[in-house]
């Protein structure tokens, strides 16, 4: 089913949904991409709304947040176990 | 919108929006001596804490500060000072500085009085007499302008950035609009917003402060970290942030720097002191550490009330300011309500306008100033009080904290 989902700024590389969604879930970006979730995404947690490789930066805000540890595919619910940031810890 | 709260005007010109009898220990040897002077005056506020003593340099300092500072605080009407007698920090710089302010102060120490029953019982008497002229004391009408507002995250989830942060931003815009003050602090925090917030200094000097608070808070954290350690006692954000959805500090902080709405940043300050007597306006605290000790700074700057945000839900207070809790997650909100004073989640879930519920928040903020209990305070919450510590760190000069980072100034 469609979840409720918010983009903050609009050079953001990730969705943030705003229910709990299960893995088949759609989201939808204010362009009209609909985005499938490819594992269930709690309340709150990012989803990737491209085609993203790994080192390549995650922004939300319109600001680098971190970067990625992995390759992740639209629709992958990004969080600790796909990326990192250095600030703040090095 | 209210254009004046009703507070407590006192002798040094400052306002109060509570008027306690603070009992406040020189060093945490009097804590016991403390809490039962207060057991026998109601409505009395016991401050123990666990510093005063084996201290040296900036740490001591900080403790002087923190203390001189909660005792001076115009939400205090009155002052009992308890000593030990052989203290590093002597009680009797505690004593010198509320006597300035011209509020009603008396002063016990225990190796004198002839120990713990009659130093109780001469604190109790004097206390008491105290008390009642307190309770004589009415509110009159006061601007805006003699507000200022601590503004705090904690329990942070991703909520705290879409809806309560943003509230909070602007409810402080609206305060600074009236001439009012408000803080933003905890800059572990900040980490990565400093290009962002440098831009909105009111001069090129503040913004080099602005730099200076958030290079020397980086230079702390990295000073404590030890990669022979597990891997997580290095993280500076905690399970909980995790757990709601926020995946890294910066991305914390984003959502953070919200809180302090969109006004100019009139000045750096440090922790527990207050600002310039003609500056009004948004203010950055140079520090970092946990709620209690960097909401403690805060109210130490001045501020009489609290504005903390928290999407997972927390029931802290602090003995002599009102600290005003405020969610943007609706679940957390009915499931510990009694805990909050402040739902912001319709932005979330209705698509409210974040002006209109910051608004209703200045409202909020201004019948709690005239006196209205939070919910901390009526659940008697005071664990925020906790005094800064800054153990073995020299701070660094401007030219060692720069080196290493590409600051634009």
């Amino acid at each position: 089913m469609l979840r409720k989902s918010l983009i903050i700024n609009p050079t953001d590389t990730v969705a943030m949904v705003l229910e709990d969604a299960l893995k088949g879930d759609t989201i939808q970006t204010p362009q009209g991409q609909t985005v499938t979730l490819l594992s269930d995404v709690e309340f709150a947690h990012k989803v990737s709304i491209l085609d993203q490789k790994k080192g390549n930066p995650v922004i939300k805000y319109g600001e680098e947040i971190g970067y990625l540890l992995e390759d992740t595919p639209a629709g992958s619910w990004i969080h600790t176990h796909n990326m990192d940031c250095d600030r703040g810890t090095k | 919108m209210e254009t004046t709260f009703m507070g407590y005007r006192r002798p040094d010109h400052t306002v109060g929006v509570r008027n306690y009898l603070a009992i406040i220990p020189s060093v945490f040897c009097a804590n016991t001596t403390v809490e039962k002077i207060a057991s026998q005056i109601p409505g009395s506020v016991p401050m123990p804490h666990v510093v005063g003593c084996a201290q040296v340099g900036f740490d001591l300092e900080l403790t002087a500060r923190t203390l001189k500072s909660m005792a001076c605080h115009p939400n205090v009407g009155a002052v009992l000072i308890i000593g030990l007698g052989c203290e590093r920090f002597n009680p009797q710089e505690l004593l010198d500085a509320v006597r300035e302010t011209q509020k009603p102060v008396a002063m016990f120490i225990i190796q004198n009085e002839g120990g713990t029953s009659a130093t109780i019982r001469r604190a109790v008497e004097a206390g008491k007499e105290m008390k009642a002229t307190l309770d004589q004391m009415k509110r009159e009408p006061c601007p805006l302008s003699a507000l200022m507002v601590a503004t705090k995250c904690g329990g942070t989830d991703a909520t705290s950035g879409l809806a309560a942060n943003p509230a909070v931003g602007c409810a402080m815009d609206r305060l600074v609009a009236a001439g009012g003050s408000a803080i933003l602090s905890e800059c572990n925090e900040l980490l990565g917003t400093e290009d962002y917030l440098a831009r909105r200094a009111v001069s090129p000097e503040v913004a080099r402060k602005v730099y200076d608070a958030i290079y020397g808070i980086e230079d702390v954290l990295r000073s404590g970290l030890d990669p022979t350690l597990p891997a997580n006692r290095n993280f500076l954000i905690s399970r909980g942030n995790f757990d709601g959805g926020v995946s890294s500090i910066v991305e914390k902080a984003l959502g953070g720097v919200h809180k302090s709405g969109t006004s100019p940043i009139v000045d750096v300050i440090e922790y527990a002191t207050r600002p310039e007597l003609d500056k009004h306006g948004l203010f950055l605290m140079d520090y970092e550490s946990h709620d209690g000790e960097v909401v403690t700074g805060m109210i130490g700057c001045g501020a009489q009330l609290v504005a903390f945000t928290t999407g997972r839900g927390n029931p802290t207070g602090h003995p002599i300011a009102p600290v005003i809790k405020i969610t943007g997650n609706s679940r957390t909100f009915h499931s510990m309500e009694e805990n909050f004073d402040f739902d912001a989640s319709s932005i979330i879930s209705e698509g409210r306008p974040v002006d209109e519920v910051g608004h209703q928040l200045l409202d909020l903020i201004v019948r709690v100033a005239s006196g209205e209990l939070t919910s901390a305070e009526r659940f008697g919450g005071t664990e925020l009080f906790c005094v800064g510590r800054r153990h073995g760190y020299r701070r660094k000069t401007r030219e060692e904290l720069w080196a290493g980072h590409s600051c634009p100034l």
